[in-house]
């Protein structure tokens, strides 16, 4: 209210109040650090809803007495209020927005993103660097045992999921992608152990690149992060990585690539595509029998 | 609160200065503001998937220190105003230039910091980590820095001996905001530092 200054000054803290409620500020924040620092589990999950409300109080405090909402006119602290109630639903907005995806942000981002190419990449993408296929519709087949979505007329199909071959036998197979989802066009694959095996795998999609990686069975998360970190030059696999057992390069768009190698010791194995992200969605598993 | 002088002019119809209104509904606004790229520093909380995460970079007793020279700052915000409303022409001086100093100190710690996680290999791009802590807490910085720009130019009114009694709504909205960056970084630090600074890799990422 236009209530004169002289009647404000007295609702005014003086200095000792404000110098009082410093100290309780300081003294809050000291009581959140040792609540948490060295151990952040000192008061285990507990420390969550106290820290929230320490904080809340240190907030309450600062806007009553130091931006005088407690003696200032009520217009000001509805006015506050109501914008610090919109971003509350904001917030729950935007949570809920991922909550409501299933808890997993990250799985849905990679299902529906839009990709993103390298700028050079970008370019030539329409002119593979490797062995070129002609265009294909992107692959409908439902990722079944034995499927092998894009039927290259220069690699003979063959049945891709039977155990193949005998010991020392040679087998060959072939894999693809979903046409652009971040999806094997398998989900197994199988070999006899000690075969040589010729896996023909073909990037089916028209804007990804995509790797198809063997390594040892539940590695393929740990074998993916490794790669990230080194990088698109190294194919995205770590040099000298002992968890993997075979692997393609790192395909263009619509490139396929034969990958030869020794089927190993009997068991299970995976295989994953370590470009970052991907492996969360696109791997499958290899039986050695 | 209208002033006697000069201020005292100012006829609404709510009997409330415009200005000290707007700056409540600018600051109510600036909430929504925050609370978008918190809630996206939330979703995205333990979803990177390679490193630096919280727990190999970020130093809690130091932005403890940082948090002290910001409620510091706050503090001497107040007396400033206080000294403009009893016309301390050299209180308002000191009070007004140790905010503006407590202030850049803080931005040095802030400096410091994300020169230290962009040696230990975390920039923006590097992971989401990366971007949501930075896009939070550097857009807070900005705030900081204007607030810093904004006390500087007090303070020149007040060497000149503008500041006064019957300015101090000069004094108080620039107090208003202050107070307000200081609070958001009351929300900030507790819950990227003391809840999410200990957060380690991807062990819960979903998918695996």
């Amino acid at each position: 209210m236009s209530s004169s200054h002289q009647t404000e000054q007295g609702h005014h803290p003086s200095f000792k109040q404000y110098a009082l409620v410093a100290v309780i500020l300081f003294a809050i924040t000291i009581v959140e650090f040792f609540a948490i620092y060295p151990d952040p589990d000192l008061i285990g999950a507990a420390k969550i809803p106290v820290l929230f409300i320490l904080s809340a109080i240190k907030f309450a405090i600062v806007i009553m007495f130091y931006m005088h909402l407690k003696f200032d006119n009520r217009m000001f602290t509805i006015l506050f209020l109501a914008g610090l109630a919109l971003a509350f639903a904001v917030g729950i907005a935007v949570l809920g927005m991922f909550v409501a995806l299933g808890g997993s942000p990250r799985a849905f981002a990679s299902a529906n993103a839009v990709p993103y190419e390298e700028g050079e990449h970008g370019a030539e993408h329409a002119k593979p660097t490797t062995v070129p296929l002609p265009t294909v519709p992107p692959a409908v087949t439902t990722p079944t045992e034995s499927a092998a979505p894009d039927v290259d007329a220069t690699t003979a199909p063959e049945p891709v999921a039977e155990p193949a071959g005998e010991s020392g036998a040679a087998a060959s197979m072939e894999i693809g992608t979903n046409g652009d989802a971040l999806e094997f066009s398998a989900s197994s694959l199988s070999a006899a152990s000690g075969s040589s095996v010729t896996l023909t795998f073909t990037n089916g999609s028209s804007v990804n690149q995509h790797n198809w990686v063997l390594v040892q069975n539940g590695t393929k998360d740990a074998v993916a992060t490794d790669g990230t970190s080194a990088g698109p030059g190294a194919d995205w696999i770590k040099a000298g990585d002992e968890r993997v057992v075979a692997s393609s390069k790192l395909l263009d768009p619509r490139a396929s690539e034969q990958v030869t190698f020794t089927a190993p010791a009997a068991g299970t194995y995976q295989f994953v595509c370590t470009f970052p992200g991907h492996n969360f969605t696109m791997f499958g598993d290899f039986e050695v029998k | 609160m209208a002033h006697p002088a000069e201020h005292a002019i100012e006829e609404t119809t709510t009997g409330l200065s415009h200005r000290k209104m707007l700056m409540w509904i600018f600051l109510g606004s600036d909430c929504m503001f925050f609370a978008a790229l918190i809630a996206t520093y939330m979703v995205y909380r333990g979803q990177s998937i390679n490193g630096p995460y919280p727990i190999d970079i970020i130093s809690v007793p130091i932005t403890t220190i940082s948090t002290f020279v910001l409620l510091c700052s706050s503090f001497a915000m107040v007396q400033a105003l206080a000294a403009t409303n009893r016309d301390d022409q050299r209180g308002i001086r000191i009070w007004l230039m140790a905010t503006a100093l407590l202030g850049a100190v803080f931005i040095g710690f802030q400096i410091f910091e994300f020169n230290a996680f962009k040696n230990e290999g975390l920039s923006l791009g590097t992971n989401l980590f990366g971007a949501t802590f930075f896009t939070l807490t550097g857009f807070h910085g900005a705030h900081v820095t204007l607030g810093i720009i904004w006390l500087l130019g007090m303070f020149v009114l007040a060497l000149k001996g503008r500041l006064g009694p019957a300015t101090s709504l000069d004094v108080e909205i620039v107090g208003l905001y202050w107070h307000f960056v200081d609070i958001v970084w009351i929300i900030i630090f507790t819950l990227l530092y003391l809840i999410g600074g200990f957060d380690a890799g991807p062990a819960a990422l979903p998918g695996g």
